[in-house]
């Protein structure tokens, strides 16, 4: 095991924070935040519809903007920070992708459910033909075993991806199950390995730090958690932990700490994500972290137990984009109980 | 006397492929001629268990075989070169990839076509299971916009459909487009890794004016009973709610009968409607005469 001294941030906040807004950013909002981002030296900020390019639609949530003009409402502000966007073919194509990197996008992430990473092939190749830097990513990653993803992280590795990893979409992880499958991803991989981790469990920072230790070297982080769900890993907590923990960042301490101050500010409009009640059964349930607000309107309206609703799903191995079982999922309940 | 069956081909020896060929061997009116692929493969060998010829010789064994249709489960990156090749011979093609060129045919929504046309487009499992319910809400609705959802056992979609999706997602917006009359269509397709696999589920949401919902509830539940009866046993219509211009169908397709696994819906449904366009342009072509 390798571990790295120097951790690539990468800020997820204008992108995760999404599915806690529904998806309704403004221009003015994007800007602020990236700017401030900027400022603090944050190497990568990533933004775009919670579920990336592709992903308006009445399913996951109907955005704002669209996705060229997220793009374009940070660009010219990002002058030290290089500017990512997410993919999931399937909910983005490559027409979605040719389009980002012409309005800007320096790094494309293309994701995959934890053991689908033959459907990045052609989207990462893409990618880089059109010379920006491929990543990619397994989504849902607590439904594979460590064994599973490495394989699937050398495959997308083959495909072009200049570095991989998993994210922990549920926020189902402890420290343990990081360290195994981040482990047994770096002895499989000679890319950055990285890490993208949600909060239901109240273990994100943790995780992300086991992470490290396990040899990733790119980590997800978002200000204030700013995310799906529990939310994310906490940015500017991250930042400090790392440091004393002998990492470098390169990400400017006091400045991370005001453009938090900014997005408490400019984005929280629902409040900062907490652990509660709803997000930590999410997360033993193995529930996609976005399902968190379909899921509490759905289950008040029929007026069954939302936690019966996230046990429910995890038993069905509901998965990201299958927001349409919700309802089902309700009426079932509701159905059972009358 | 039933007239002798037409001959057919199967191009793409995978999970679509394999078990066209063995509905083929089910036909009253089609044989298997035919299973070709490009190279040697337990896909082949499986075709060959089943009794039918095999070549690793792809379209150029096709083209030589002296078949009267081909259906096309390869790739939509292979479709255009095989449409070349066949396009002067006066062979039925019927296309279950997504490259979406040829004209697109639901058997129970206007799978006449297939009585007429050469070349036939089945677009995708998902607009064979959304098109015959879309089409009957059409009927009693003036969508302006249609979303369609797509989510798929992973053990369902081979390694030609993984890399299809952009194609998927692009005829599969073309037939919705076809069959409702939308201005603006929006795709998304998942693909789940979970354990055990669920069914093949489609879920359609119609923004629309003009609504009459007594009479779209009453057309889908009657589109959906069609196909159950006549194409899909395993086809179930799980719900159809009309609230303010908001009309969502939702469907589940399982695969009946013990040949695929249950969660192989959309395996069943594009299969089971491309044989039935195959029979219904071999009945025109008995009754005209010219087998």
């Amino acid at each position: 095991m390798t571990t790295t001294a120097h951790v690539i941030l990468h800020d997820a906040t204008l992108r995760d924070g999404q599915h806690s807004v529904g998806h309704r950013l403004d221009a003015g909002q994007l800007r602020a935040y990236a700017e401030a981002a900027n400022a603090a030296r944050v190497p990568l900020v990533e933004v775009g519809h919670g579920n990336g390019l592709g992903g308006s639609s009445l399913q996951i949530g109907q955005a704002l903007l669209e996705d060229r003009a997220m793009i374009e409402a940070v660009r010219d502000v990002l002058t030290h920070s290089r500017l990512g966007v997410f993919v999931a073919p399937g909910w983005g194509t490559g027409h979605d992708i040719r389009d980002a990197v012409r309005a800007g996008a320096d790094v494309v992430r293309v994701a995959a459910h934890c053991t689908l990473g033959d459907t990045t092939e052609r989207h990462l190749a893409l990618v880089r033909d059109l010379g920006a830097e491929a990543q990619a990513v397994l989504l849902m990653s607590h439904m594979a075993d460590p064994g599973r993803l490495a394989e699937e992280c050398a495959r997308m590795v083959a495909f072009g991806a200049q570095a991989v990893g998993i994210m922990d979409s549920a926020g189902h992880y402890t420290m343990r199950d990081v360290t195994e499958r981040i482990g047994t991803i770096a002895a499989a991989v000679d890319v950055p390995v990285i890490f993208h981790g949600h909060n239901n469990l109240a273990l994100a920072v943790a995780n992300s730090l086991a992470a490290v230790q396990a040899g990733a070297s790119v980590i997800d982080a978002c200000a204030r958690g700013f995310g799906a769900g529990a939310g994310n890993t906490q940015l500017e907590a991250l930042v400090p932990v790392l440091e004393r923990e002998g990492h470098t960042t390169g990400v400017d301490l006091h400045a991370v700490l005001r453009a938090a101050d900014t997005a408490e500010a400019r984005l929280l409009e629902n409040g900062a994500p907490t652990t509660d009640s709803a997000g930590i059964m999410s997360g033993l349930a193995g529930v996609f972290s976005a399902f968190r607000l379909p899921v509490l309107r759905a289950a008040a309206e029929a007026g069954v137990d939302p936690l019966a609703v996230f046990t429910e799903l995890g038993r069905r191995g509901a998965v990201a984009g299958q927001e349409d079982l919700i309802p089902e999922v309700v009426r079932h309940l509701a159905k059972a109980a009358a | 006397m039933h007239p002798p069956p037409l001959r057919a081909a199967v191009i793409g020896p995978g999970l679509l492929g394999l078990d066209l060929a063995e509905r083929l061997t089910r036909s009253s009116s089609l044989v298997c001629a035919l299973v070709a692929g490009r190279h040697s493969s337990a896909g082949l060998r499986r075709a060959e268990r089943l009794g039918c010829a095999v070549s690793t010789g792809g379209i150029d064994a096709v083209t030589g075989s002296g078949v009267d249709i081909v259906f096309d489960a390869s790739s939509a990156a292979a479709h255009p070169r095989h449409r070349a090749e066949l396009a002067a011979a006066g062979i039925l093609l019927v296309d279950l990839t997504p490259a979406g060129d040829g004209t697109i045919a639901a058997p129970t929504v206007n799978g006449d076509v297939a009585r007429s046309r050469l070349h036939l487009s089945l677009a995708s499992c998902g607009a064979q299971a959304a098109a015959p319910v879309l089409a009957a809400a059409a009927r009693h609705c003036t969508p302006h916009y249609v979303e369609v959802v797509t989510t798929a056992a992973a053990a369902s979609v081979g390694p030609a459909g993984r890399r299809d999706l952009d194609e998927y997602i692009a005829t599969t917006g073309a037939a919705v487009r076809q069959f409702t009359g939308a201005p603006r269509v929006k795709v998304l397709t998942s693909l789940s890794p979970a354990l055990p696999a669920l069914a093949f589920r489609v879920q359609a949401t119609l923004l629309a004016a003009d609504d009459d919902p007594d009479a779209l509830r009453e057309a889908v539940k009657t589109a959906a009973a069609v196909v159950r009866d006549s194409l899909v046993p395993g086809y179930r219509l799980a719900d159809c709610a009309v609230t303010g211009g908001r009309i969502t169908l939702t469907v589940d397709v399982s695969a009946t009968g013990g040949r695929l696994p249950a969660y192989a819906g959309n395996v069943e449904i594009i299969n089971a409607s491309a044989v039935a366009l195959a029979e219904r342009h071999a009945a025109a072509r008995t009754l005209r005469g010219t087998p």
